[in-house]
């Protein structure tokens, strides 16, 4: 069952068109990690979906409710954590908890039985006393995070969760996205793409307001350019071996990097994604005796994803 | 806790609920910041202030009650144009200029709602800021009691009050006001800047208060009656003697009405045109 119906959705700002025509849709259940550079409409489309920005044009539904016709439907289902997470500062934590959970609708003894709960979820024990305004920013963060899993809403938006936190506090928050995984939708942005690729099961990349990607971490890695590529280190003549390697089947390309001390060359072998040309290439040089002191497939990360994907050049 | 335990939360879908959460926080936000007890003190110390000068008028001349001459009063104008800015000016500005109006508009939370929350609170703070002045005839009378009962003489110069002395300004302050604080919350959705909801709040009742004047200085010209009619001044002079009239009522409810109708439309105008 899809939970978020994204269609043709579109938003200008004056002259500036921050999301062009953007369609998506995310299935109950799924970990979406929504990338892009800085400005690219990651936090628009956020917004838009929370119901706070409206869009230009097109539609988006959440749980079957669209976002502009029954926008408190739609809202009753969704946790949403903002980017610079606005608070009250002369409220205390519980207290803040307290009055988010009731305007979301909770009421009686759930009120302190949910703020207890996102307290005790969040790592916010310690602080429950605290004056909002005496917190520290990963604090600050974590009370944004409580405040969007109150009510257990099936879907979580949340915009760069992690930004501001330290690494501790980072792995806190990956290993409660994870957890929560289980029975929620969660869209995420963000910056750190080891942790999309650690926690994500979907990936949406977005650049100057347009989606160039939708799919799987696995699919993005396996289809993308630098998949198939070798590099290797090896003593010897340079011509023989690459015009053996050149004429292998896989291999488009064979580049010669100027010549290392002592005598080694490095060559960064191009072939086709989903291709290992490792055993051949050793083959063909220890064919010729030369010594080899280096051979290595690039593991193709979503930081390569994200860079092709995204690069303006 | 478990999941299961989290599925049985207790909701409510009550209109009312989320109103009267928004009025709850919004009316301690005045009583638990230092801002709504500045506001009040300084209400205190003015109210404090004319009323000397009220009991040196009213030892020369009588006739009228003590509220008459509390409202009739050059004094009375510097407070009450004023005192609307400074409880309104931060309510919208606030929260858009923290990113908190974000917060509202995210959760399943209306515009009227947040609107109607905070004009609710907003105005019961007004209320609160009257009532040392609206308990001076009875702490004269406690004054008067204990002077008998302590000395054993009649004190002179009682302050004769009757109900209606009461009732009147109570009435008017609180009708007038009513409008007067929507339009303060208006002036406070137009900017993210409260300095610049204050001066046009303040700006608006300024020129609102002087319309009433019109016809003083223009004499009395075919549209005088209109602006006798807007007269805030000819009002409270009015109500202060004890003389209820309904339409006043009827200008300002409708007045506080319209106003807060365009405030919905310019928070969902400002937010839509982002």
């Amino acid at each position: 069952m899809s939970m978020v119906t994204v269609e043709h959705l579109h938003k200008v700002f004056g002259r500036f068109t921050a999301v062009k025509d953007a369609t998506f849709s995310i299935d109950k259940g799924e970990i979406v990690g929504f990338l892009g550079p800085n400005g690219a409409g990651k936090t628009t489309t956020m917004k838009m979906l929370t119901g706070y920005l409206p869009p230009t044009t097109g539609t988006a539904s959440i749980a079957g409710y669209d976002i502009i016709d029954k926008p408190l439907e739609a809202r009753r289902h969704i946790g949403y954590m903002p980017e610079n997470v606005p608070l009250y500062e002369d409220l205390r934590v519980t207290e803040y908890l307290e009055y988010r959970a009731r305007l979301k609708g909770i009421c009686g003894k759930s009120v302190r039985q949910q703020v207890g709960w996102a307290v005790d979820r969040c790592g916010l024990e310690p602080k429950r006393r605290n004056l909002i305004r005496t917190l520290s920013k990963g604090y600050r963060q974590r009370v944004g995070l409580a405040d969007a899993l109150l009510g257990n809403p099936d879907l979580l938006i949340l915009d760069e969760p992690t930004n501001g936190l330290d690494p501790n506090q980072i792995r806190q928050i990956r290993e409660l996205v994870r957890s929560l995984a289980e029975d929620h939708t969660v869209i995420l942005s963000t910056h750190i793409l080891s942790e999309v690729e650690m926690i994500c099961n979907k990936v949406i990349i977005i650049d100057q307001g347009q989606i160039k990607a939708n799919d799987t971490p696995q699919n993005l890695t396996r289809n993308l350019r630098a998949a198939g590529r070798v590099s290797i280190e090896f003593k010897g003549d340079l011509e023989p071996v690459v015009k053996e390697l050149e004429a292998f089947a896989p291999v488009k390309k064979v580049i010669v990097e100027g010549p290392l001390p002592g005598g080694w060359h490095h060559l960064i072998v191009r072939a086709e994604p989903g291709t290992d040309t490792r055993e051949k290439a050793a083959d063909i040089i220890a064919s010729h005796h030369f010594p080899m002191r280096h051979i290595y497939r690039h593991i193709p990360s979503l930081e390569d994803v994200f860079v092709e994907m995204t690069r303006k050049d | 806790m478990t999941e299961k335990e989290n599925t049985t939360i207790l909701r409510t879908r009550s209109w009312f609920y989320t109103l009267r959460t928004i009025f709850g926080r919004e009316f301690r936000s005045y009583l638990c910041t230092p801002f709504g007890w500045v506001i009040l003190g300084c209400a205190i110390g003015l109210q404090g202030f004319w009323l000397q000068a009220v009991l040196q008028t009213m030892s020369k001349a009588t006739g009228e009650s003590v509220m008459f001459y509390m409202l009739d009063n050059v004094n009375f104008w510097f407070f009450f144009i004023f005192i609307f800015p400074l409880i309104t000016m931060r309510s919208m500005a606030e929260e858009e200029s923290h990113g908190t109006l974000e917060g509202f508009l995210t959760a399943p939370v209306t515009t009227t709602q947040i609107i109607l929350g905070k004009y609710f609170a907003s105005l019961l703070f007004y209320i609160i800021l009257w009532t040392p002045m609206l308990l001076y005839p009875w702490m004269s009378d406690l004054g008067n009691l204990y002077t008998t009962l302590r000395y054993g003489i009649e004190p002179e110069g009682r302050i004769n009050y009757t109900p209606a002395d009461w009732f009147g300004p109570i009435s008017i302050l609180t009708i007038s006001g009513s409008f007067f604080i929507a339009l303060g919350i208006l002036c406070s959705s137009l900017t993210r800047s409260q300095i610049i909801a204050g001066i046009v709040c303040t700006c608006a009742i300024i020129i609102y208060y002087f319309m009433g004047r019109v016809p003083e200085l223009w004499g009395e010209f075919p549209a005088a009656p209109a602006f006798h009619y807007l007269s805030i001044s000819e009002q409270i002079s009015a109500f202060s003697r004890g003389l209820i009239d309904t339409r006043p009522l009827v200008l300002y409810l409708s007045l506080a009405v319209f106003t807060l109708a365009l405030t919905k439309r310019v928070v969902d105008y400002r937010r839509w045109h982002r």
